[in-house]
């Protein structure tokens, strides 16, 4: 099942007041997310990725075109009670204590006290902050505000979870337990939305990813088919003889990186299958063979300057 | 459950940012100085009065104390001091990142408004039923007369401030200025609305001293007519303190019309608008 269906979904903001300008914040986006994923949506600052997000949490209204989530269309209340919320930027009263800050938006997610009794403090835990509790927010550091949002988000037990930058201003360690909250959160079954360009991080834990331009949808996929770039594959051998590298330069168009790697541009598998028995026929160790992947960071900026 | 938790956030901020202790505070200072002015009055007549063996004159003496507690100075100063403290609530609940989350959350926009519209209400109500109802203790038990039709006023200063209230929302929501809000009510509780209602008063009268243009005459009975009668109702508040006949409840009416108008508009907006 789709939990997030979106269809041709267009926002135009005015650019100034009165003069009838467009900024176009979005462009026809459509793409679906499955139940259980872990998606990232990427894109350069400003390419309308909150812009998106807000549109799906009815918090902004699209111009042109239809969104659904759990097959509700998303200007549905009811469809929020089982959705989570991290927003960038979030900001809380500044004299409540975390404590009161998970109360009172548990309250509105439709919590009762005596099912925040019980929770409250577990999701503290969860995201390292359960010593922080009765202290007042505007004692937090900006990484601590960041797990009370995430703590925050998780309180009502939420089938769907969208996080905007959750991991902005957060330290290394900090960002590490993140991701394994959220990969615990995807074992639980629940559905996770990224929003971020922390692209190493991406690609950690997401299953797959959708790439916004300017407001234009312009890629979208698994990691792994978008970070691997073709049929080439990397040969990790033991010490080649002299006519053996000339024999893969010349017949196999290989490039060789030295005695011991050698990289090779195929059409299949056999051929994969076929170098490996030249080289066991000829008595050289394989070490290792793998294919080719470029970062999702070089994909991304490649992509992203091809359309600029 | 939602209207409990807006209320309880209302309330919180009101402590957090010390308005609690103020409002109180200050009551508790109104109090102790009319305890002081009732034990030692200087005010002959009313002394007098009060002193007075037969019960017509105690319960008229009684009657215009309490009439001059609600009376129009204080009720400005009491209203107005509850309109400046509840006028941040809707800018603050606009401030970016924290209406994204009210709105992430399973809430219509409709219900966020009403709850916010009654938990100010509720919050002003407390406040006066303390200070009121302290006052009319007070004064009940000093002079023996319990005039219970005092209590009425609670609930008429509520209602005034109801109606000027749904203006705070409104102007809340259009600007999201605390400072513009509190600058355009209370120009619009005071001089604006009485101006109209001294205007109107004169209209009424048989004296025709000033002359104003047919227009521009028509111009002030309009705005009388659709602006909220705050001062009209403080006179409704009066007669049933004092035990007198109302004329025409049209002021209360057409009072309660502009707050409905208020609240629909920002409701209106409210759900339209992207944040
Ligand atoms: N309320 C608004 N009014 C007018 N324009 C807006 C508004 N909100 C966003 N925009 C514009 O829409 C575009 C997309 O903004 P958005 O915040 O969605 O980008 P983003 O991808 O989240 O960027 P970032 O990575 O910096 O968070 C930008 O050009 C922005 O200027
Ligand atoms: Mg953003």
């Amino acid at each position: 099942m789709n939990v997030i269906e979106i269809n041709g979904i267009t926002k135009n903001y005015p650019a100034k007041k009165f003069s009838g300008d467009k900024i176009k914040a979005l462009d026809n986006v459509s793409f679906k997310v499955g139940s259980g994923e872990i998606f990232g949506l990427l894109g350069p600052n400003g390419a309308g990725k909150t812009t998106l997000v807000k549109i799906l949490l009815g918090i902004t209204f699209s111009s042109a075109g239809k969104a659904t989530i759990f097959e509700k269309p998303v200007t549905d209340v009811n469809i929020k009670r089982k959705i989570g919320y991290l927003p960038e930027n979030h900001q809380y009263p500044n004299y409540l204590t975390g404590e009161q800050v998970i109360d009172y938006f548990g309250r509105l997610s439709g919590l009762s006290k005596s099912d925040l009794d019980k929770t409250t403090y577990k999701y503290l835990k969860i995201v390292g902050m359960d010593e922080w509790g009765t202290t007042k927010i505007k004692k937090y550091s900006k990484g601590m505000m960041q797990r009370l949002g995430l703590a925050q988000a998780m309180i009502s037990n939420p089938d769907l979870i969208f996080l905007d930058e959750p991991t902005d201003g957060v330290d290394p360690i900090g960002r590490k337990e993140i991701r394994d909250v959220l990969l615990e959160l995807k074992n639980q079954g629940k559905t996770i939305f990224l929003n971020s360009h922390l692209l190493s991080e991406i690609e950690l834990i997401c299953d797959r990813v959708a790439i916004l331009n300017k407001g234009a949808l312009i890629k979208e996929g698994s990691v792994e088919d978008i970070t691997t770039t073709g049929n080439r594959y990397i040969f990790n051998t033991s010490d080649l003889a002299d006519d053996m590298m000339n024999k893969l330069l010349m017949e196999y168009k290989s490039t060789v990186n030295g005695r011991n790697e050698f990289a090779c541009n195929v059409n299949s598998v056999e051929d994969v299958n076929k170098i490996i028995d030249y080289l066991r026929s000829s008595g050289i160790l394989i070490h290792g063979v793998n294919r080719e992947k470029s970062s999702l960071e070089s994909m991304f900026i490649n992509l992203i300057e091809q359309k600029n | 459950m939602v209207l409990y938790a807006f209320i309880k956030g209302i309330f919180r901020e009101a402590l957090a940012k010390k308005i609690l202790l103020t409002i109180f505070g200050f009551f508790t200072l109104i109090i102790v100085l009319l305890i002081f002015a009732i034990t030692n009055s200087t005010v002959d007549g009313l002394q007098m009065m009060l002193e007075s063996k037969s019960e017509g004159g105690l319960k008229e003496a009684v009657m215009m104390l309490q009439s001059g507690i609600v009376s129009g100075i204080p009720m400005f100063m009491l209203i107005a001091s509850m309109l400046i403290i509840t006028s941040s609530f809707v800018p603050d609940m606009l401030k970016k990142g924290h209406i994204d989350l009210i709105l992430s959350k399973p809430i219509s926009r409709t219900k966020i408004i009403i709850g916010h519209f009654m938990a100010g209400i509720i919050l002003v109500f407390v406040s006066f039923l303390f200070l009121l109802g302290i006052i009319w203790l007070i004064v009940s038990l000093k002079t023996g007369y319990w005039n219970v039709n005092f209590l009425y006023s609670i609930l008429w200063f509520t209602l005034i401030f109801a109606v000027l209230y749904s203006a705070v929302i409104l102007i809340g929501i259009l600007s999201r200025s605390s400072i513009l809000t509190i600058i355009i009510n209370l120009l619009l509780f005071f001089p604006v609305s009485w101006l109209l209602y001294l205007a109107n008063r004169y209209f009424e009268s048989d004296q025709k001293g000033i002359v104003f243009g047919p227009v521009a005459e028509a111009l002030l009975k309009f705005l009388y007519q659709i602006l909220p009668k705050a001062w009209n109702m403080q006179d409704m508040c009066d007669a049933y303190v004092t035990h007198s006949a109302i004329t025409s409840y049209q002021p209360l009416i057409s009072s309660l019309l502009f707050m409905a108008v208020m609240l629909s508009v920002s409701i209106w907006y409210f759900n339209k608008k992207d944040y």
